[in-house]
Formats: structure tokens, C-alpha cells, sequence
């Protein structure tokens, strides 16, 4: 159980428990107002009852004529509160309010092409990979995680908007593209 | 000169600006200036260089100038707005931005920079009538909105009388109905718009609307609309027709939480609604009520299966809330309970869950003590483990007082203990970035130690919690609960380094620092060693309020951008966020905290005393706001114990709003006493506007009298150390005040002072200071008579000997060391003070003109004695600092930890973490000591 409601720039007091998690990167308030004054509605909160965060979502809508979509800038859960598909109800709140509101005709997001867990999720979600961008995490040289670490999977997910699911591919893992190409 | 030409010659000039080069660019403008001495931007631009410089005086001059002239152009204006944000002169800013519109009310550009200028002063009620006219000469809706976003924002501000709140509401509703287009068009307009008519109780007139499509659809894809409706439908006592509505939301698949309290609420709607006693009619058709919901939640519950559990645990709300009413008694929601704990029990949540629905009945009942005792608890998975850490919460929740002994209570911390350690098996494939899922079970084990020391008041056991965490930090490196815990007890256990590094390596940033700095900061000056020149705490206070400025400087653009795209939801929270980061508490206690710190390595000198005389006064006048975070660290103690945040804060007393006004009151006083400002040389000396008065009627008093105000609720969050040094800074000021106020040079002889120095620097006069007449009324007070010198109040010399006794007692008992420091640090800063508050009179001719040979030689005699304590309290740590870490005293720590060297935490471990703490210690007592002796040696003589 979990109350779902707007993120709100006060938040920024009491997010700790979810940003001291060393994956959850705490930006600039500039960040954050920024979102807020753009996508009120695609950036929301998952609270519980006793008024602790749980986890949030930011997001935007961004594109031109079909490439016109929502998009999921951050999506993080505390510790705490995973395997409770916490995830899952965000998401798909906002590609509620993409669909609705924005009338987007996809939702997408970027995840590292290692980080098989979140794209599996994803997928669970009914995402699919579109392209493979090179490098979008950055060039880090090589490491052990190797490409897989700096690249990145740019997934979507079609709306009610494109029906003929023309916003996504199936082969989509071998489309690769540099990272200077994507916004 | 013509556009082109114009251009071309500013170019240079804006392309420093931004390059950042802002002496060149002072010399294009002399330049330009030198061709064209009245160019107005050419003056503007080299002001805002000169203000960048940090060349306040030269810049004011230029600014004064242009400012009469009532600049027109934009590129000058935009300047301008640069220039007096700089200055912080945002009263002046507003008056240009208004002399502007008002000299061209077509220029709607004009318009919208007088309106913000308002609104980023506060100005509410003039925002609002700018944007009014705005909205008559533009004809854009915006503007409309605007003006009743301003209303309400008037209406909200804690300085407007209450009576006044309706009367702007009322405007505000007339103004949105008057709009030729309907708010529904947008969100936020539509969200604005019931807010009104939920203030003023039109909850038809809402209703009607948010029961149209259109209006259902906002609410469907806006949760701040959906929410405001929600408050609504309550407001309005629909209870029922609420509980239906959200009945249906949960069987379309909403699993929002406030979904089922919705159900709820409508289920308990009859007893709860009912003013006078509850008739055993109303329960009876609660009753009946009750059982269709618990069908209903029974259904989706089983509907869901494991996969979410909204209904399970509003089943166990429905039962709580049932047996809280009298309903029924409490068996029925212990089972209810069972069932969520046999379903959730592997879910890390679960404890928090559960947690809510146990007072002290339920929580001590046999029949949920044999459940949990009852439940199989294994290491067999990563879910089993999960279970047994809830079980062993929820047990350690509803222990008992009798529980409480050190024996039972160290026999728990060894089991946790061993059961952590089981259970890092299941962990041990996991990447090293990860958490260990046994964690938990190490916390518990911590928690246990640390009430093991608050129960028998001896350091072995924190010695024995400080292990267990770092043990388990070797094993979670990202364990941000450990390490917070950690901080808290290496500070009582006086190794601040072992703090501070921990601390670093949670990362915090940008406004984390607002919300965590309290961790390390608060009465940092026991550890700092700023004294002997290491600045590691007063750097560590001015990273820590970058924020600050930050937020200053950037939140309200984007209070702007809110506007310009009408984000209404937004604007009231940004200004609030913008408020609470100015108004910080912690940032205040931080600055406060740097000033004692500052004292300690700074010569005293009048500079330093005027300018944070200044800054402490604007801090007295603001209305502060606590956003230190404490619910973030974690609390696995019994319901019959203190939290663990209570337990762990050092000296047992937190620096709130109490703790700030009363040092802010010692300092002021003692600042006052030795500066030379009084009001009339502060105003005019004053650059930038003063802040925003908090509404408290206390701050209209004189700051004598404020002062002088005890509250006992701000004593109480001293130290006792503390209080003592207040009611010795009481008497001391007391003694002196009358001398420093006779002794004081009149203002014209300090403002005539100032002139020069400012003459001297810049070429040019002070501004605004008629010495002349100055010079006319201020001569009056010579013509009384001397006050009489008094002998020293006994407690003025007696503090520093109690200080000592209560300091000799200390390492007799049991106490930490960072006790030790505090009590070493007080008399350290008492000494200090006495020094800023006989300053004064440490210049001859001021002694010999006031004929005050008498008072000076009773201060050399407290200051003698004072001497000779800090020598020796300097002595006794040096002292201390040699006899930690030696092979004996480690042995004979690790030996009490013994029941902590389990497993593989073997006894090098535990020697290697006692020993981390004694080098930690002698460290800081070593540098405390030295930093006395220089303090003696700097402040003895004279």
C-alpha cells in the first residue's frame, strides 16, 4: 500500500532515504524545479501511509510530430520498499498521463546495457529495446564491464496513440547508434 | 549614436562580462565613458563589474546615479536588475521596475519585470494590482491568473491577519469567475480554482464542476486535482458516495492508497460523523457496513495474491480502526495481523507495516507474542531471512520495561549478532555494491549495545556497537544506516575524525546539506580544532551553506518560470521551498556554530565584531524552519525506549530553535557591547535591504529587551555547561553594559570614521551621511554623569572554578571524553567572550579619559584567574591525550568487547576498531589542549 501523489519541490527535504542509495544520483535543485516546472504531472511520488517517501519518478514529454513521446528521466525505489512493484504503478501512471494528457505516441527510457535486472523489468513492463546507444553513459575506457557498461538501451513502449506499434522494432538490440545522435 | 554603432561599441564590454574578465571590462566602459560621459548603460555595465569585484562603495555610487536618472532601455534595466541583485538592494529594484512600466504602461515587457520584481520581494498585494492592470491592457488570460495566483499568495503569507484571508480569497474567486475563458481549459488553472472554492466552502459550486467531463478528466490525469477533490468530497461530508467512488477506482485496478482509505473512511463514516455519543444504532449499521467492506477487501486481496498488498493491509487498518472504535475486541485484529505477517513476512516493509497497528495492548498480548513466537524462522532463503529479521523486529518493538536489563539485553544483541552472521551466507555472491540482505539483523544488534550503554552508563558496550557496524560495513559497503550510526556514536565516544570521515563518505550534496549536516555540525566546536589552525570544521560549515546561496540565487528563476507557464500547482511550492532554504534552521545553527569557531583562530578585531553583529541580528529577526532530517536514522528500539535518534545525540540535547536563540542572545550581547555600530550608524551604513521580518510581535521589541528574555523551553535544550556559560554571559554583561554604553564614541564620531575610510578607499564620500548634523544632535550624552563601578558579580569569577571542579570530577566517573571536551570547549569559549566584552577597554585612553583604572584592574583579576585555568585545563587533556592508546587500555577495551568476537569477527578486528577510536581521540584532545595554550597565550597578556 502505497499513496501516489505529485512530487512536490519540498520533497527535496526528505528524499534521503532514497537518494543516500548510492544509484540515485542527487542533482542541483535547478534539477529538480526544473522538471516541476515543466512536467508537474509526469514526476510523482510513492509514499507510505506514515508519510515516508518511498520512491519517485521524473519524467517529460519531448519530441517532434511522431518522435513525440514521454520520457522517464529517473525512476528510483529506497532499499527498503523494493519487490513491491512500486516501479511498475509509476510507470505506468505516467504512461497514463503521456497518453492522455501529452497524447505521446510512446514512452521511453535509456538503462545500461548491463543492468539486466531493469531491463528485464522493463520488458515485464511491455518495453522493447529500440537502439543501442554508444557511449551515452560516457567512454570509460575499458573496464571489465565493457561496452555494456558505457552504452546504453533506448527502450520504448507504444501508446494508444500508435497503434500499428510503429514507434518501436524487434530488432532493436543490433541498431546501433552514437550517442551524439540521440537528444 | 546610432543602434549599430552603439552595438558594435558595447560589444567588448558584454563579451568581458561574460568571460568573466571584469577589470577589462571596467576599463572598455572608462573608455567609452571618456567619449560619452552621460552614456547610462556604459555607467550600468561598469557597476555590475565593480559589483562583481566585490567593489561595493565605488559600485553604489554609480548605481545611485543611474538610478535618478530612471533608466528606460532595456539593455540598461537588465543590467541594473544584475547590479541591485548583487547589492541585494531588491527595494530599489522593485521601484525601477514600477518607475519603468509606469513611464510606458504599453510595454508589456516593462509590465511583466515590475510584477516578478514584486513577487521575487514578496510583494504580494502589489504583484497582484500590476498584474490586474496588465491583464486590462493586454487582454491575456495569464494575466488574470496572475493576479489571483497573487491574491491567494497574499492570503497565505503568515503576516496577514487572519480577517483579511476570506476578504482575499473572496477577491480571488471574483477575479477567476470573471475570466473569459473557463479554468478548466488548463490543469493548473483548474487546480487553482478549487482551491479557492475548497477555502471558501463553495464545495457545490466545486462540485458541479468537478463532476462535469471535462472535470473528471482533469482529475483522472492531474493527481494534485485528484487530491483536491478528494479534500473536497470530504469537506463536504460524502463520505459515502466518496467510499463508492473509490470502491470502483479499486476494482478498475487503482491500488493508490488513498483509494482505500477512502473505503475505509466511508465504512466508519456513521460513528465517526456522529458528534454526540455514539448511539447503538449507528454501531449496529456500522457493523453491518463493516462486513460488506472486509468482503470487499477479502476479494481484491485474493484477487491480487501476493503481488500487492493494498488490501491485506487495509483489512488490518479496517480491524484497527474496528477495535479502536469499540467494535470489537483485539483478537480479531491480531489475526487479521497473522494473515499479513504469514503472506508479507518477506517483504522488508512488513515491520514498518505492522508497526502502526501496535499500541501497547496488542503489542504485549499473549496471543501476538505466541504468533510470533510461533512462526518458523529459517536461513534456509533470502525470504526466509527477510522473515526472521521482521519477527525479531516486531518482538524487539513490544518488549516490556521488565525486559530492559543489561543482561537480557546484551544476551539479545549476541543473538542478533550471531543470526547477522548466518545469515551473510546468502549474501555472499552479491557485487560488492550491493546491500547484504542480513544487514538488518546488525542494526538490531548495534541498537541493542547502545541500550545496553544508556542502561548501565558504561562506554564498553558502544565499543562493542561501533564493531558490529563496522564489521558490517566491511561486508555493505553502501550502508548508509550503518554509517549514520556510526557517526552518532563515534561523536559520543569523542573520535570525531572516525565521524567526520563516515560522514564523507555518505556523499552528501547540494541540499542534502540543508536536511543532514546536523550529523557532524551541531556543536561542532567541541571538536574543532580550528584553534591551532586547523580549519577542517569551519570549511566543513561553509560548504555545507553553499546551498544556501545557491538557493538564492537560482530558485527564483524558476518562481519566474513557473509563472510564465502558469505551473499554479507549483508556484506556491516553490516559493515555500525557496523560503524554508533561506529561513534554514540548520543553516542559522551552522553560521552560529562558524562565528564560536571563527573566534578561536581570528584575532578579535572590531571588523570581525561589526559584521557579525550585523548578521546575527537579521538571524534574530527571522522565522525559521526546521528541515533537519532525523527520520532517517533508522529505530529498532523497544516501544517502551527512547528512539534511537534521542538516545545517540551527544550530550543528549539537540541544537533547535532553542539552542540558536540563546547562543544568538550571548553573542549579540557581547558583539554589541563591543561594537561601535549603534541603530542609527548600522542603518546608514547598510548596503543591501535588511530581510524580512518574522511576524512574531517579539521582534518588534527593542533588542535590549529581547535580549534580556529567559524561556525556560529555549534553557531546556542546553547543556548544563551551556546554561552556565548563559547566566555567566548574563552577569558578566550586566556588570559591563553601563561602562560600554558610556564609553561608546557618539554616531557622528563613527560615522565620521567611516567616511574617511570609505574616502580613503574609493575617492569618494560615504553616501547619505550629513556629519553636520549628525555632529549637532549627538553630543548630548557627554553631559551625563559616569555610571558607578560596581564590584564583579560573584558568579563572573566563580564560573571558570566551577568549570574546572565539574571538569576535575569528570574522568573519576564514567563519562566519554567528548563530555571531557565539552565542558573544556565552554570554558574555552567563555574566556573568549570575556574578551570581546572588555575589549574596549583595553585601549588606554579610553581607560584614562573615563577614569576606569578601578574596573580595568577587577577585569585583569577574572581574566587572571581565567588564565590560570585554561593553563591547566590545557595541561590535564594533554595529559589525558597521552594515557589513550596504550597496549593496556586497548587489551583491556577489547576484553569488555569480548562477546563481540564472534564468528568472523575475530579479536584483531575488535583491537584494530578500539584502536581507530584512541587515536581518533588523543588526537582531538591533543589538538583541543594545544589550542587552549594559544588561546592563553594570545588573550593573557594585557
Amino acid at each position: 500500500m502505497s499513496v501516489l501523489r505529485a512530487f512536490s519541490a519540498m520533497d527535496m527535504f526528505k528524499f534521503n532515504n532514497i537518494n543516500l542509495d548510492i544509484w540515485t544520483e542527487t542533482y542541483g535543485i535547478n534539477f529538480y524545479l526544473d522538471y516541476l516546472a515543466r512536467w508537474p504531472d509526469l514526476c510523482c511520488v510513492q509514499e507510505a501511509p506514515n508519510g515516508r517517501m518511498m520512491g519517485y519518478i521524473l519524467g517529460k514529454a519531448e519530441g517532434s510530430s511522431t518522435e513525440w513521446h514521454g520520457h522517464i528521466t529517473a525512476l528510483t525505489v529506497a532499499p527498503e520498499y523494493r519487490r513491491l512493484s512500486l516501479a511498475r504503478n509509476m510507470v505506468s501512471r505516467l504512461e497514463l498521463v503521456s497518453d492522455q494528457h501529452y497524447k505521446g505516441f510512446f514512452v521511453d527510457l535509456y538503462v545500461r546495457c548491463n543492468n539486466a535486472l531493469a531491463v528485464s523489468m522493463y520488458e515485464g513492463f511491455g518495453y522493447s529495446v529500440y537502439r543501442r546507444v554508444r557511449e551515452y553513459y560516457g567512454s570509460l575506457g575499458v573496464r571489465r564491464g565493457g561496452r555494456d557498461e558505457e552504452d546504453a538501451f533506448d527502450m520504448r513502449k507504444p501508446l494508444s496513440r500508435d497503434p500499428q506499434r510503429r514507434s518501436v522494432r524487434a530488432n532493436g538490440r543490433e541498431i546501433v547508434v552514437s550517442a551524439g545522435s540521440v537528444s | 549614436m546610432s543602434a549599430v554603432t552603439l552595438e558594435r561599441q558595447f560589444r567588448p564590454v558584454y563579451e568581458s562580462l561574460d568571460n568573466g574578465s571584469n577589470k577589462s571590462a571596467i576599463l572598455s566602459c572608462n573608455k567609452l565613458l571618456k567619449k560619452y560621459p552621460t552614456n547610462i548603460l556604459a555607467k550600468a555595465l561598469k557597476a555590475l563589474a565593480l559589483v562583481r569585484l566585490q567593489k561595493v562603495e565605488e559600485s553604489l555610487a554609480l548605481c545611485d546615479e543611474i538610478l535618478a536618472a530612471k533608466p528606460l532601455d532595456e539593455p540598461t534595466m537588465s543590467a541594473m536588475m544584475h547590479v541591485l541583485k548583487g547589492l541585494g538592494r531588491n527595494a530599489d529594484l522593485v521601484a525601477m521596475c514600477e518607475e519603468a512600466y509606469k513611464s510606458q504602461p504599453q510595454n508589456e515587457e516593462y509590465g511583466a519585470q515590475a510584477f516578478f520584481a514584486n513577487i521575487r520581494n514578496g510583494n504580494w498585494k502589489s504583484a497582484q494590482q500590476i498584474s490586474s492592470k496588465m491583464h486590462k491592457q493586454f487582454q491575456e488570460d495569464r494575466y488574470l491568473y496572475w493576479s489571483v495566483i497573487s491574491a491567494i499568495l497574499q492570503a497565505n503569507d503568515p503576516s496577514t491577519p487572519a480577517g483579511m484571508r476570506t476578504v482575499l480569497y473572496k477577491l480571488a474567486h471574483r477575479l477567476v469567475v470573471s475570466s473569459p475563458t473557463p479554468s478548466y481549459l488548463s490543469a493548473d488553472r483548474f487546480h487553482m480554482h478549487m482551491n479557492i472554492l475548497k477555502e471558501l466552502e463553495l464545495y457545490d459550486e466545486a462540485n458541479a464542476l468537478l463532476e462535469s467531463e471535462v472535470g473528471k478528466s482533469i482529475c483522472s490525469t492531474s493527481l494534485a486535482c485528484s487530491q483536491t477533490r478528494r479534500d473536497i468530497w470530504r469537506k463536504r461530508g460524502s463520505y459515502k458516495e466518496e467510499g463508492e467512488r473509490a470502491r470502483d477506482r479499486i476494482s478498475e485496478g487503482d491500488r493508490n492508497w488513498l483509494e482505500f482509505l477512502s473505503v475505509l473512511d466511508a465504512t466508519f463514516a456513521p460513528i465517526v460523523s456522529s458528534q454526540d455519543e455514539i448511539s447503538e444504532q449507528s454501531r449496529q449499521e456500522c457493523r453491518e457496513v463493516l462486513n460488506g467492506t472486509r468482503e470487499f477487501l477479502a476479494d481484491i486481496a485474493q484477487k491480487d495474491g501476493i503481488k500487492n498488498r493494498a488490501a491485506p493491509l487495509a483489512r488490518t487498518e479496517l480491524e484497527y480502526r474496528a477495535y479502536k472504535h469499540g467494535l470489537h475486541d483485539s483478537s480479531v485484529l491480531v489475526e487479521s495481523m497473522a494473515d499479513y505477517l504469514t503472506q508479507f513476512g518477506d517483504k522488508s516493509c512488513c515491520f514498518e507495516d505492522l508497526k502502526a497497528y501496535l499500541d501497547a495492548e496488542v503489542a504485549s498480548s499473549e496471543q501476538w507474542g505466541a504468533i510470533l513466537a510461533n512462526q518458523h524462522l529459517s536461513f534456509e532463503s533470502i525470504s526466509h531471512l527477510q522473515r526472521l529479521i521482521n519477527v525479531r523486529k516486531l518482538q524487539r518493538y513490544g518488549l516490556s520495561k521488565t525486559d530492559m536489563t543489561v543482561e537480557a539485553e546484551t544476551a539479545r544483541a549476541v543473538k542478533y549478532l550471531s543470526e547477522y552472521l548466518e545469515g551473510l551466507s546468502l549474501g555472499k555472491d552479491l557485487p560488492v555494491t550491493e546491500l547484504q540482505p542480513s544487514d538488518d539483523l546488525a542494526l538490531l544488534s548495534a541498537h541493542a549495545f547502545v541500550n545496553v550503554w544508556t542502561l548501565s552508563g558504561s562506554e564498553e558496550p558502544l565499543y562493542s556497537a561501533v564493531t558490529v557496524l563496522e564489521f558490517g560495513l566491511t561486508r555493505s559497503r553502501m550502508s548508509f544506516l550503518m554509517r549514520m550510526m556510526l557517526i552518532r556514536l563515534y561523536r559520543i565516544l569523542g573520535a570525531p575524525s572516525l565521524a567526520l570521515d563516515h560522514y564523507r563518505a555518505l556523499n552528501v550534496k547540494r541540499v542534502q546539506n540543508d536536511t543532514l549536516s546536523h550529523l557532524v555540525l551541531t556543536r561542532a566546536l567541541t571538536f574543532s580544532l580550528a584553534a591551532t589552525g586547523d580549519l577542517t570544521y569551519p570549511t566543513e560549515c561553509l560548504e555545507s551553506s553553499q546551498i544556501y546561496l545557491v538557493n538564492a540565487q537560482e530558485t527564483s528563476d524558476f518562481i519566474v518560470r513557473a509563472f510564465t507557464a502558469e505551473r499554479y500547482t507549483q508556484i506556491p511550492e516553490f516559493i515555500e521551498f525557496e523560503d524554508r532554504l533561506e529561513n534554514s534552521l540548520q543553516r542559522d545553527v551552522v553560521k552560529m556554530e562558524h562565528v564560536r569557531m571563527r573566534l578561536t583562530h581570528e584575532q578579535l578585531h572590531t571588523d570581525i565584531i561589526d559584521m557579525e553583529l550585523i548578521e546575527l541580528k537579521f538571524i534574530f529577526d527571522r522565522l525559521h524552519h526546521d528541515n533537519r532530517d532525523f527520520v532517517i536514522l533508522p529505530n529498532y528500539q523497544p516501544a517502551c525506549q527512547p528512539m534511537f535518534n534521542e538516545q545517540s545525540l551527544m550530550f543528549g540535547t539537540s541544537c533547535g530553535q532553542g539552542w540558536l536563540w540563546s547562543f544568538l542572545k550571548i553573542y549579540l550581547r557581547a558583539f554589541q557591547h563591543a561594537s561601535d555600530l549603534d541603530e542609527t550608524v548600522e542603518a546608514k551604513l547598510l548596503i543591501g535591504d535588511r530581510p524580512k521580518m518574522s511576524p512574531d510581535p517579539e521582534t518588534k521589541l527593542p533588542l535590549p529587551e529581547r535580549l534580556a528574555i529567559r524561556k525556560s523551553e529555549e534553557t531546556a535544550e542546553l547543556t548544563s555547561e551551556e546554561c552556565q556559560l548563559m547566566e555567566w554571559a548574563t552577569a558578566l554583561g550586566d556588570w559591563l553594559e553601563p561602562h560600554h554604553n558610556y564609553t561608546r564614541p557618539p554616531p557622528h564620531v563613527v560615522l565620521a570614521e567611516a567616511a574617511k575610510q570609505t574616502e580613503l578607499k574609493t575617492g569618494l564620500p560615504l553616501r547619505g551621511v550629513d556629519l553636520k548634523a549628525l555632529s549637532v544632535n549627538g553630543n548630548s550624552k557627554k553631559d551625563e554623569e559616569a555610571p558607578p563601578i560596581k564590584p564583579v558579580p560573584e558568579l563572573v569569577v566563580k564560573f571558570f572554578e566551577d568549570m574546572y571542579s565539574q571538569f576535575k570530577r569528570l574522568p573519576e566517573s564514567k563519562c566519554s571524553i567528548s563530555q571531557l571536551l565539552h565542558i573544556a570547549t565552554i570554558t574555552q569559549e567563555a574566556y573568549i567572550l570575556l574578551a570581546v566584552e572588555t575589549l574596549r577597554f583595553k585601549t588606554p585612553s579610553v581607560v584614562k579619559i573615563h577614569k576606569l583604572g578601578n574596573l580595568v584592574c577587577m577585569i585583569k583579576d577574572i581574566r587572571q584567574k581565567a588564565n590560570s585555568i585554561m593553563k591547566d585545563m590545557s595541561f590535564e587533556l594533554l595529559k589525558l591525550a597521552e594515557a589513550e592508546n596504550t597496549g593496556d587500555r586497548r587489551s583491556t577495551l577489547a576484553e569488555a568487547c569480548a562477546c563481540v568476537a564472534v564468528g568472523q569477527i575475530d579479536h584483531d578486528f575488535v583491537l584494530n576498531v578500539v584502536r581507530n577510536v584512541m587515536d581518533s581521540r588523543k588526537k582531538v584532545l591533543e589538538g583541543v589542549a594545544k589550542g587552549m595554550a594559544k588561546l592563553h597565550n594570545t588573550h593573557s597578556q594585557s
